[in-house]
């Protein structure tokens, strides 16, 4: 029987369902890797059999008994420990100190006692094939594969019966990895079971027992390794957007972008904005985007393949990448996002909070916060009535739903408040505008309203740059298709050519190549 | 990703003197070159003063004021470990020594009035902590509030008169008395220090300290009992305050409303030089004992040396500076 059995696990955050139900089983002596996107639960189910989270409904249970946990302490206890994709580490601390951080072995009298601890450790230390002397060093003087084995003595030095990797090689080299899924398979072959966290297809099979494929907070499969080809998991982590077919789940059907067409403009003009042989040292390497106008260029990648980093270069807000940027054929460096502005360069951030809306001022100021110039009277007087009517004018045109202008935008819902956001941009004679995950967090109705805007500046004739990590999203909005992957392109497709298999495909490096 | 990901983790040489007295509280860089520092300062300013560092009168002022500050140090280097700040210390103090002070007017044997400055301090200290903890305002502007506030009640509590019945008792237990070379307030300054040091170095609750500052929320994930750890932190340092208050009458017998006024930034300054980062996690109680000797060492060589005395002020500053600074380099390029 599994040692830890999850029953349609349901939980809610806010009105976002992140898991639907959800049931996954762990055995002893057995890995089981959990396969999905970015965004499609994983998390919030590693969270909750951890005790960070509790569920909103299913059931727990750990060695046949039902189990509630109230706090991380719970789980520990019950032999269920996480190695977390960033190690939670104590940077200034001793390895020794770190591995038992809350546990200290102390005598009566509260004093820490190093030798018992460092004989408590030893065994484990010979089973990772960790020097003994690394326990004196202090955590931040390792490398992040090294602190991670730290983590993993960590979670044996508490008897763990189950360990949970998060995507514990997103961090590592291939050395790194290599050694890491050696100690899994010994840690395996104690009798311990393993749950693999990844979206990187292609390691399931060297490590997993069985996989379970999530997306968008429901199972879409599990099976034993062997029993599920590779294209057949493609298909399945891709599923939303590859089964369902894209018109119905957005209202937003392909035939969109008939009004590029007829509105005369040649498939693909020459490229308002171009980079070639981009590099940021860590960061993207020798990048390529032409960007062309009146079409809506989409930028799909996973988190941290380096998407928003090149945007971000463009705009002026990154600075010290080496290659060339082209706008209008004319050489550009921009050294901040003033700059960039100026030359009619925009860019919608990804965190609309911290980086997009001033949250104590009315909705007034925010819709004109870029365009404060044409409002400007001599001596720098500011036209408060027409800054006004602007407002109400930018609020009909993009159907922003509040009390009235002078009402503070913290107030408006999330949908709303990137409404806002989209009309200041929209407000500028702009070139190039960049909308870095325009729809996250927002509502089906308000997502595919901000898509149609997307596609009418487009119509206009702006080149418009969606980075998102939503598949539908992009295949719904754009006309072509970058991918980018581990700070590089990693392929390129026209509307007739993408379909959600591919670009996935891509997007984590599985075997079936760009076309 | 790093390209030397892989490298082995001894690949750098590690001293094994080091690694054998981690766990004793020896100098390690920060302090040896402190302790320079402080060699550096006394020459000069014995040099400068023709000697007049030396005399007996001044080493003896010099002690008992170091004693006065590196006994809230000891506490202020905790709470800036858990990561936290405590700026009303200046104000507490002032604020303890009225109410002290009071007990003394009404004639209160020393052996009652002890405990009043010790669980006046105290309580003072809870204060700040229940701001801090259940009540989530931002340390500083939890003890910004407080310093003025505690000042406040300095004024209510002497009706702005002086205090001036302090009984000479004081001055003879903590001054006159001598242990050896040392006035007794230097030695209580020191046992307390030692003790400090046991306790953040080999202590459970010392461990934690640390790893609250390293990173909290990791801590409170391995169950270590964060909100209670930083009450402990922020009432330590109002008992210690309350000590020093008590010194403090008997360095200067009287109370006015401007006592302990800019206190609390010595203390700070004398933590901060000490080696002891501001966001927590790093820190010695050697450190803070050099610090504060530093500290006091240039409050008294710019009386020595007939400086005007605001430049003391400016001197502080500039080492401040120059060792933070010094300091924060390298961590950034790790």
């Amino acid at each position: 029987m599994a040692f830890v059995e999850l029953t349609g696990i349901v939980k809610n955050f806010g009105g976002v369902r992140a898991l639907k139900g959800v049931d996954l089983s762990v055995e002893l002596g057995r890995t089981h890797a959990l396969l999905g996107e970015n965004g499609a639960g994983k998390s919030t189910l590693i969270r909750i059999l951890t005790g960070a989270h509790r569920p909103d409904a299913g059931d727990i249970r750990i060695d046949g008994t039902p189990r509630t946990f109230r706090r991380p302490q719970d789980a520990q206890a019950l032999g269920i420990a996480a190695v977390y994709q960033e190690p939670m580490v104590y940077p200034h601390l001793s390895v020794l100190e770190n591995i038992f951080a809350g546990r200290e072995i102390a005598n009566s009298f509260g004093v820490v006692q190093h030798a018992a601890m460092r004989r408590k450790v030893a065994p484990w230390l010979d089973r990772l094939n960790m020097p003994a002397a690394l326990l004196e060093r202090p955590m931040s003087s390792l490398t992040l594969g090294w602190q991670q084995l730290v983590m993993i003595a960590q979670a044996l030095v508490q008897n763990a019966r189950v360990i949970i990797f998060d995507e514990p090689t997103s961090i590592l080299s291939q050395a790194e990895t290599d050694r890491l899924f050696a100690i899994i398979g010994r840690l395996r072959a104690d009798g311990r079971g393993v749950v693999y966290i990844t979206h990187r297809l292609d390691e399931v099979p060297r490590i997993a027992d069985r996989v379970t494929v999530l997306t968008d907070g429901r199972v879409r499969g599990s099976y034993p390794i062997g029993k599920a080809s590779h294209e057949h998991l493609l298909s399945l982590m891709a599923g939303r957007a590859g089964q369902e077919p894209v018109p119905d789940t957005h209202g937003l059907p392909r035939p969109h972008r008939a009004p590029l067409a007829a509105a005369g403009k040649p498939a693909f003009s020459p490229p308002v904005l171009e980079v070639r042989g981009l590099t940021l040292e860590g960061r993207f390497r020798d990048v390529s985007w032409s960007i062309p106008a009146g079409c809506v260029t989409g930028i799909y990648g996973l988190v941290g393949s380096g998407r928003s980093e090149v945007a971000l270069s463009v705009f002026g807000f990154l600075r010290g990448a080496r290659g060339v940027m082209l706008l209008e054929g004319k050489p550009i460096a921009p050294r901040a996002p003033a700059e960039a502005i100026r030359l009619g360069i925009g860019y919608l951030p990804e965190d609309r909070k911290l980086q997009g809306i001033f949250a104590s001022k009315p909705l007034e100021s925010n819709l004109t916060a870029n365009a404060l110039g044409r409002f400007t009277r001599p001596l720098g007087r500011l036209d408060f009535s027409a800054l006004a009517a602007a407002a109400r004018q930018a609020m009909a045109a993009y159907n922003i739903k509040a009390r009235g202008e002078a009402s503070p935008i913290a107030a408006l819902s999330g949908g709303n408040q990137q409404k806002g956001l989209f009309a200041r941009w929209a407000a500028r004679a702009l070139k190039v505008l960049i909308l870095d995950e325009p729809t996250r967090g927002i509502d089906v109705q308000t997502k595919d309203e901000i898509h149609r805007f997307v596609r009418g500046l487009a119509v206009q004739g702006l080149a418009v740059i969606v980075i998102s990590s939503d598949l539908p999203e992009v295949l719904a909005v754009s006309d072509r298709v970058i991918v980018m992957r581990q700070g590089r392109v990693a392929g390129e497709w026209s509307a007739e050519a993408m379909t959600a298999e591919a670009i996935l495909g891509a997007a984590i490096g599985a075997r079936s190549e760009a076309a | 990703m790093p390209s030397d990901a892989s490298a082995h983790p001894l690949a750098q040489p590690g001293g094994r003197v080091r690694r054998i007295f981690r766990h004793l509280p020896l100098p390690g860089e920060r302090e040896g070159g402190l302790l320079a520092t402080l060699v550096v300062l006394s020459v000069l300013i014995a040099f400068g003063s023709h000697g007049a560092l030396f005399t007996p009168v001044n080493m003896d002022n010099l002690l008992v004021s170091a004693a006065i500050t590196a006994i809230p140090a000891i506490g202020m280097t905790v709470v800036i470990l858990t990561g936290g700040i405590d700026v009303s210390t200046g104000s507490m103090l002032g604020l303890v020594a009225a109410i002290g002070g009071l007990a003394f007017e009404a004639h209160w044997g020393l052996a009652a009035v002890v405990p009043v400055f010790c669980l006046t301090g105290a309580g003072l200290g809870l204060i700040n902590a229940a701001l801090i903890i259940p009540g989530r305002v931002p340390p500083v502007i939890a003890t910004l509030g407080t310093l003025s506030i505690f000042r406040m009640l300095v004024f209510l509590v002497t009706g702005s008169n002086w205090i001036t019945e302090i009984p000479p008792s004081l001055t003879t237990i903590f001054i006159v008395t001598r242990i050896g070379p040392l006035p007794m307030a230097s030695v209580i300054a020191l046992l307390m220090l030692a003790l400090a040091a046991f306790l953040l170095a080999r202590f459970r609750v010392g461990r934690h300290v640390y790893a609250i500052g390293n990173n909290e929320e990791a801590a409170r994930l391995a169950g270590i009992r964060v909100r209670r750890i930083k009450l402990y932190a922020y009432v330590l340092l109002g008992l210690l305050t309350g000590i020093a208050a008590l010194m403090t009458l008997g360095q200067s017998p009287m109370v006015q409303t401007s006592t302990g006024e800019g206190f609390e930034l010595k203390v700070i300054a004398a933590v901060v030089l000490g080696g002891t980062e501001l966001s927590g996690g790093r820190g010695t109680i050697l450190g803070t004992l050099l610090g504060t000797l530093i500290v006091e060492l240039v409050g008294d060589g710019v009386v020595l040396l007939h400086i005007q005395p605001f430049w003391s002020g400016v001197l502080l500053g500039a080492i401040i500076l120059f060792s933070v600074g010094a300091a924060w380099r390298p961590a950034r390029s790790d």
